[in-house]
């Protein structure tokens, strides 16, 4: 495998810090605070009832400073992350996370602030909010958007409330979500969590859900189709705007599952789909780092009509000061204890604004062409496994296991043998449409010549792998091939 | 095409990019996938100022940095779900690795041992703290993870009582059973103790409200504070699915759950008794809910080694029985054994959640916490068994003594009289100063003194942040402020 | 498990086999079971319940899927394999016999001839 990333190295083990217990030993300074001795020397049964004091200490590991950070470092080794290695995970948008955000983001009065600080003391914080609400507004089309949501599943929840909110007050019965086959799990999930019932709609042949196979479904009892633009296969929705003048005739709302956002951002307004809701997902499109699972932030943007349906608080603008306010007339209420996530907010927000206008637009622009070049290229190589051969993708493509199956490979191999080359597997089985689906998203921040040694990988093991070496995959990696099974069965939730 | 400095390919790339494809420009690309939708017109970005440097960058936000109160400076005294901890620059340090905070979710467990590994350590800590079975590998914040700490016990009481379903619901337990869809149309009852942070119960009610679940809220005893046993006994009815108590409360009183417990499990039939708390932090020194039969444990884990962040993120902690595991929401690492059986770790139960159960999911979660998570693993394996109980007794002590010295001056009156952690009601004897009044003149002195809760009570919180010095500050300034009148 | 007659399987992959009189064990079909992969938790009928042709009694899970029971028959449960609890690999390596799900009483003997013999269901399978 000379010429890929992946080789062999040396892997430092390391056991549960529980194991590395001294009795008496710790990695943390207490403070005295000045206490006096007399103080110093209580026990909590002076200061309250001893039936409320906890007899034995929890029992947490007994390691110093230097033994927790060779611990977490030793960890930290053996992961692969989009600093290490291309990740070309579909419908993640794994882009790079600039340093720079890192940075500001860790400014200590930005990171130490306490939310609940005296609105006048926190100006410059709700100015960051209130302006980034404008520039997103400005990026999609839409009136107004929440910060509350917490992540891009926070975002639909929320989205899908204001729905749910919306009929409720208009007096209209609704119980119906329309949702493409295709669409992430998060979606028929968010929709039963506000109380909908999600109805599953097909994906034509073409790839995207066509407007009359909506036409099939529609009833005063639909509120809402959510729909995820570009969908998961890459492709973009071409009906889009007959469905929502559907939608709209009926009376329906048009919910735009913004994941995949990185396909449209600085060119596209999804106003001018028709869109009346979105959630962004900002740990995505606006580069914010993804941190091994979270935290994200899900912002919902709206049309103004609306509007008075957002959660609270929100951030005004009056007469020169930003306030915290919680007049929105049919609000759904708080979604998040405080304001939003800021500490990712920030992130982003450095982000679009090192963009600025004058580079925004190539985004999307350049996440396409690597998208299109990757689903071209590697359709050369897996031979009938395009499902839409003929057609640009937008920001990913994703490809049927046909041509690996005649090599006697599996979607699964082929993911774990990937690892071996260095690089990080696409996203597989998903969306469930497809056989045995392999979805990649190379986005914006990698080069060809990463693409070229992706593509020469796949290449290889089309063709000089052994079924053999396939079942044995990965064999570089920290441990070999898990025994989910063996996890899933005997569940060992801790130590 | 501009170069920009994250975009690695040039601009000879990018023309090679467009010839592969035989696509002239970007005009081009877009009409042929997108059709007639009109491309933003770049003088109609005018919201947007011209792209950044580096330099003009970091200007920017040093500019809002030093606009805000400076955090060397600034004692903070307020809690409210939300405190002013210390986070040791070891956790910093570890945290700021790309290989921690740069990877996704980690669905190939091969080349993510690192993330799990912790993860699952961070679960074995956080179950021993609380003395709960199992812990999942984190939720949004401690008011989401409530809130579906509520819905699973009402997935939980549907099925333990087939009996309280009405026909419709039983045939949709039996078209879902058991994997816990809710009825969307059946009413069901949650109480919960008025002790319960206020922006928890507001998220749980926008939770439930379209599922048709009321939430009642139970009186606190008006002179303890702590959650008034006979209006619990009031209230506890056929239908109750779950009782919420926050440990300690939000007024900083400790329950006493010992005498809470057994009337919320003897009742028939039984609700699920869900333990609330926004300073985990207090088990160290106060006996932790798995002690007293807790069968959820909802909460807030900021405390463990993360910023304040102005709110977000932060970290729900989530814990339940193990019998109820298989309807607990989030994720769960779980250790196995790779091919060569050698320890392992990777996400387990995984058919609890919405990327394959979907509509019929435990949780729409999923995106979660996890680096808060990490960062928690790495704090609470530096306090180590010595430092976490000292650090949590400390916050006692500290609270204690600046209780003593603020009642010491007249000025406050003790709210409440049950024994509190590190936070505590008081009330303003001098009528014609509010609450509101005095944070703010204090905050001009450097004093984040607190939390208003009503017109002339102040909720106060200490940590080790705030030292024997901050304190006597906090009391002089309070002297002045309220014992002269000069407002 | 003693199943003495033949199977008869449904479109949804369960089978049935006689035991004696009206007596039936239930089960899921060699196919099912190799299209589920390793089998790691299952959720079993009630005892004592009826269930209505084509309801669902019971779940599968593998390590990335669940799947329904659905009853084939209208019948009454009246024991289930509890072995299962612990070795739910019993369905992938014996799906005929001792990964059986069910022992149930069919309520309408005539229902029975709705469902597949052996052969035409193979070739249901594989068409």
């Amino acid at each position: 495998m000379s010429g890929f990333p992946g080789i062999s190295g040396l892997f430092l083990n390391e056991g549960l810090l529980i194991r590395q217990s001294s009795k008496g030993v710790y990695g943390i300074g207490i403070p005295d605070c000045g206490l006096k001795d007399s103080e110093l020397k209580k026990t909590p049964a002076d200061y309250i009832n001893k039936k409320f004091v906890r007899k034995n200490a929890p029992g947490l590991p007994e390691v110093s400073e230097p033994t927790v950070v060779r611990h977490f470092t030793r960890l930290s080794s053996w992961n692969m992350c989009i600093d290490s290695a291309f990740y070309p995970l579909g419908s993640c948008t794994m882009k790079y996370n600039p340093k720079v955000n890192e940075l500001v983001g860790s400014f200590g009065n930005i990171r130490d602030l306490h939310p609940l600080t005296p609105v006048r003391f926190v100006q410059p914080a709700l100015k960051i909010i209130y302006d980034f609400n404008l520039i997103l507004c400005c990026l999609t089309g839409l009136n107004e958007f929440s910060f509350s949501p917490q992540a891009g599943a926070a975002g639909e929840f929320t989205g899908l409330k204001v729905i749910k909110r919306y009929f409720d007050i208009k007096g209209e019965k609704r119980d119906i979500i329309l949702i493409p086959d295709s669409a992430h799990g998060t979606n028929p999930a968010s929709s039963a969590l506000a109380g909908f019932t999600p109805l599953e709609i097909k994906t034509g042949a073409n790839g995207y859900i066509e407007a009359k196979e909506v036409e099939k479904y529609i009833s005063k009892n639909v509120a809402a189709v959510m729909i995820t633009n570009p969908n998961t296969l890459g492709i973009f929705e071409k009906d889009i705007k007959k469905i929502s003048e559907i939608m709209h005739k009926n009376g329906s709302l048009v919910y735009m599952d913004g994941a995949n956002f990185n396909a449209f951002i600085g060119n596209v307004r999804v106003s001018e789909m028709g869109i009346d809701l979105i959630q962004l997902n900002l740990h995505k499109t606006f580069s914010t780092p993804h941190g091994g699972g979270g935290p994200g932030s899900g912002a919902v943007g709206v049309k103004g009509f609306l509007s008075d349906y957002l959660p609270v608080p929100y951030v005004s603008f009056n007469n020169g000061n930003y306030d915290l306010s919680e007049d929105k007339q049919y609000t759904i209420g708080r979604i998040a204890p405080f304001l939003c996530n800021f500490g990712v907010i920030i992130k982003a927000y450095a982000y679009i604004l090192s963009l600025g206008n004058d580079n925004i637009s190539s985004v999307s622009e350049i996440a396409i062409l690597n998208a299109n070049y990757i689903k071209k290229k590697l359709g050369e190589i897996l031979c009938g496994a395009d499902p839409f051969k003929d057609k640009l993708c937008m920001h990913e493509c994703v490809f049927t296991d046909k041509a690996i199956e005649e090599e006697g490979i599996s979607t699964l191999e082929l993911a774990k043998l990937l690892i071996d080359y260095g690089f990080h597997p696409p996203t597989v089985y998903f969306p469930k449409n497809i056989h045995g689906a392999i979805m990649i998203e190379p986005t914006e921040t990698e080069s060809v010549k990463t693409l070229d040694e992706f593509l020469n990988a796949i290449y290889k093991i089309m063709f000089k792998t052994k079924k053999s070496a396939a079942l044995k995959s990965p064999r570089k990696t920290k441990v070999r091939r898990v025994n989910e099974v063996l996890a899933n069965k005997y569940p060992v939730f801790k130590y | 095409m501009p170069n920009f400095r994250y975009f690695p390919n040039s601009e000879t790339d990018i023309k090679r990019l467009y010839a592969i494809l035989n696509i002239r420009d970007k005009k081009e690309l877009f009409k042929k996938i997108i059709g007639d939708i009109p491309l933003i017109d770049a003088n109609n970005l005018k919201v947007l100022s011209r792209g950044m440097d580096e330099v003009s960058l970091c200007r920017y936000f040093s500019d809002i940095s030093s606009n805000l109160p400076d955090k060397n400076k600034f004692s903070i005294f307020a809690g409210g779900g939300i405190y002013n901890h210390f986070v040791p620059a070891a956790v910093d340090s570890l945290i700021s690795r790309p290989e921690f905070y740069t990877p996704y979710t980690p669905y190939q467990p091969e080349v993510s041992q690192g993330t799990l590994f912790a993860l699952f350590e961070f679960q074995s800590m956080v179950a021993e703290i609380l003395g709960m079975d199992v812990v999942n590998a984190s939720m949004y914040d401690g008011a989401e993870s409530l809130a579906e700490a509520i819905l699973m016990s009402l997935r939980l009481y549907l099925n333990a009582n087939p009996d309280s379903r009405s026909p419709w619901q039983e045939q949709q337990v039996k078209n879902n059973c058991p994997g816990g869809e809710i009825n969307p149309h059946s009413s069901h009852l949650i109480l919960a103790s008025a002790g319960v942070n206020p922006h928890y119960l507001s998220v749980v009610r926008t939770f439930v409200n379209d599922i048709k679940a009321n939430v009642e809220t139970v009186k606190l005893n008006e002179k303890t504070g702590r959650t008034n046993l006979n209006d619990l006994k009031l209230k506890l009815k056929n239908g109750v699915s779950a009782v919420v108590i926050q440990q300690p409360n939000y007024y900083g009183v400790i329950e006493d759950i010992d005498e809470l417990e057994p009337v919320i499990h003897g009742f028939n039939p039984k609700p699920f008794f869900i333990v609330s708390s926004t300073e985990p932090f207090s088990f160290g020194v106060i006996n932790p809910p798995g002690y007293y039969n807790a069968d959820i444990f909802a909460g807030e884990g900021n405390s463990f080694g993360n910023h304040m962040n102005f709110g977000g993120p932060l970290l729900g902690i989530f814990g339940a029985k193990s019998v109820y595991v298989r309807q607990m929401p989030g994720r769960i690492v779980g250790k196995t054994k790779d091919a060569k059986n050698k320890d392992a770790y990777t996400f387990i139960l995984a058919t609890r959640e919405q990327h394959i159960r979907r509509g019929a999911a435990t949780s729409n979660i999923c995106t979660n916490n996890s680096l808060n998570a990490v960062r928690a693993a790495i704090y609470l394996s530096l306090c180590s068994k010595r430092g976490f109980k000292e650090l949590s007794f400390l916050n006692l002590k500290l609270a204690h003594i600046l209780h003593e010295k603020l009642l010491k001056t007249g000025l406050f009156e003790e709210r409440f009289s049950g024994d509190f952690f590190n936070e505590f009601l008081l009330r303003i004897k001098n009528e014609k100063i509010t609450v509101l009044r005095f944070i703010d003149v204090m905050a001009d002195r450097g004093i984040l003194a607190g939390i208003r809760v009503a017109e002339n009570e102040i909720l106060i919180s200490t940590t080790e942040n705030n030292n024997i010095d901050n304190i006597e500050r906090y009391v002089e300034n309070a002297k002045d402020i309220l014992g002269s009148n000069l407002i | 498990m003693k199943a003495e007659g033949q199977f008869y399987f449904s479109k949804t992959h369960e089978w049935i086999s006689k035991e004696t009189g009206d007596t039936f064990y239930l089960g899921i079909s060699d196919f099912a079971q190799s299209e589920l992969g390793d089998i790691v938790y299952i959720v079993l009928p009630e005892a004592g319940r009826v269930y209505k042709k084509g309801e669902k009694i019971g779940e599968i899970e593998s390590v990335k899927s669940v799947s329904e029971i659905y009853a084939p028959v209208t019948l009454k449960v009246i024991s289930v394999n509890t072995n299962l609890n612990e070795k739910s690999e019993l369905i992938n390596t014996h799906p005929y016999n001792s990964g059986y799900i069910a022992r149930v009483s069919v309520l309408n003997l005539s229902d029975i001839s709705g469902l597949m013999d052996k052969n035409t269901y193979e070739s249901f399978v594989t068409s």
